[in-house]
């Protein structure tokens, strides 16, 4: 017999013994002794239930322990650290860098523009030296797109980073929806989106001049 | 009618290669007498202080934007006909009938060429 049906067994012999002696004093009063004896065998029949609790409880802590050292391990993995530290202030000197690089190129090919618009034209092959000269120089301004590109694409690859350390932790935290959780704007946001500041909008999305035109 | 190319223009960016940008394409289509500003702010400074013709804004600007300017324009009596173009990135529908309800006369969207600016100020004007 296993320890459950042996407790089961205990529990209602127990009960048996515990009805016989009620049916023995009738209506009346019961001795100190009886009383004793009916609590013996009242924390005797719990005694089962109780191991019973006993055990599932340990198992549920050990589930909690096991959970919380296998959170522990994954947290770990997710490196906050690493994307407070390194690289997010990294994607900021890389994209600082790009509207540097861009606002530079930018005002060296409006230099070299304005300086053919402003061209002394009375003199054609002097307007041409210079015609010639300023376009050169617009082409290496131009240069300035392979630079940027890569330094776009290091940004590219640490929002996938940083997207993936995130998808790990929703997972391990069992968060399926996070479109669910209150609204995440930051209040700048909030104040940017009140003042209809949506900033450019992606191909395809928003309306182009024909659009606009048709709406005055 | 032809429009008075010697009337003074205020450009408001806060990017200081857009108002050169907008500068070039104005000076190309005989506009020279041009002033900018970086905000709403120094704009309604600006525009107390001078008389114009014709308001070239950006949208996106702090701390004072192009709409809350084209607004603080409109409710002003001596400003409130002031001709004003938006020009900004802004092309959802819902800025376009904020600025269109606030009194803006003409929109035109980032990127644009000299052509577009061209035929928004001739549309303003009625050339």
């Amino acid at each position: 017999m296993n320890t459950a049906k042996q407790a089961k067994a205990m529990d209602q012999d127990a009960l048996a013994e515990l009805s016989v002696r009620l049916k023995k004093t009738g209506k009346g009063d019961m001795s100190l002794n009886e009383v004793m004896g009916l609590a013996e065998l009242m924390t005797a029949s719990l005694q089962p239930l109780l191991r019973r609790i006993d055990t599932t409880l340990q198992r549920e802590l050990r589930g909690i322990l096991t959970r919380i050292s296998s959170l522990r391990e994954e947290i770990s993995k997710v490196q906050a650290d690493d994307i407070y530290s390194n690289r997010i202030p990294e994607m900021g000197r890389e994209l600082s860098a790009v509207v540097n690089a861009t606002e530079n190129a930018t005002n060296d090919i409006m230099e070299a523009a304005e300086t053919m618009m402003n061209a002394d034209r009375a003199d054609p092959e002097k307007f041409a030296r210079v015609v010639d000269t300023q376009v050169m120089a617009i082409f290496e301004a131009c240069s300035f797109q392979d630079i940027t590109g890569q330094r776009v694409t290091k940004v590219v690859q640490t929002v996938e980073v940083i997207e993936g350390r995130i998808d790990v932790l929703c997972q391990m935290l069992e968060i399926n929806d996070i479109s669910s959780n209150s609204d995440a704007r930051t209040p700048a946001e909030k104040k940017r989106n009140a003042r209809l500041q949506h900033g450019p909008a992606h191909a395809g999305e928003g309306n182009n001049q024909a659009d606009i035109d048709a709406m005055f | 009618m032809a429009v008075d190319q010697t009337m003074r223009v205020l450009v408001v960016d806060d990017y200081n290669t857009m108002i050169r940008i907008i500068r070039n394409l104005l000076k190309q289509l005989g506009f020279e007498n041009v002033d900018d500003a970086s905000d709403g702010t120094q704009a309604l400074k600006k525009i107390e202080q001078n008389e114009y013709g014709l308001v070239i804004s950006d949208w996106n600007m702090e701390p004072m934007t192009g709409y809350e300017l084209l607004r603080e324009v409109r409710a002003r009596d001596q400003t409130a006909r002031l001709p004003f173009i938006m020009v900004t990135a802004e092309s959802k529908t819902e800025n376009v009938i904020a600025a269109k309800k606030a009194g803006v006369n003409n929109y035109i969207v980032k990127p644009f060429n000299a052509e577009t600016l061209r035929g928004k100020i001739d549309a303003v004007f009625g050339a």
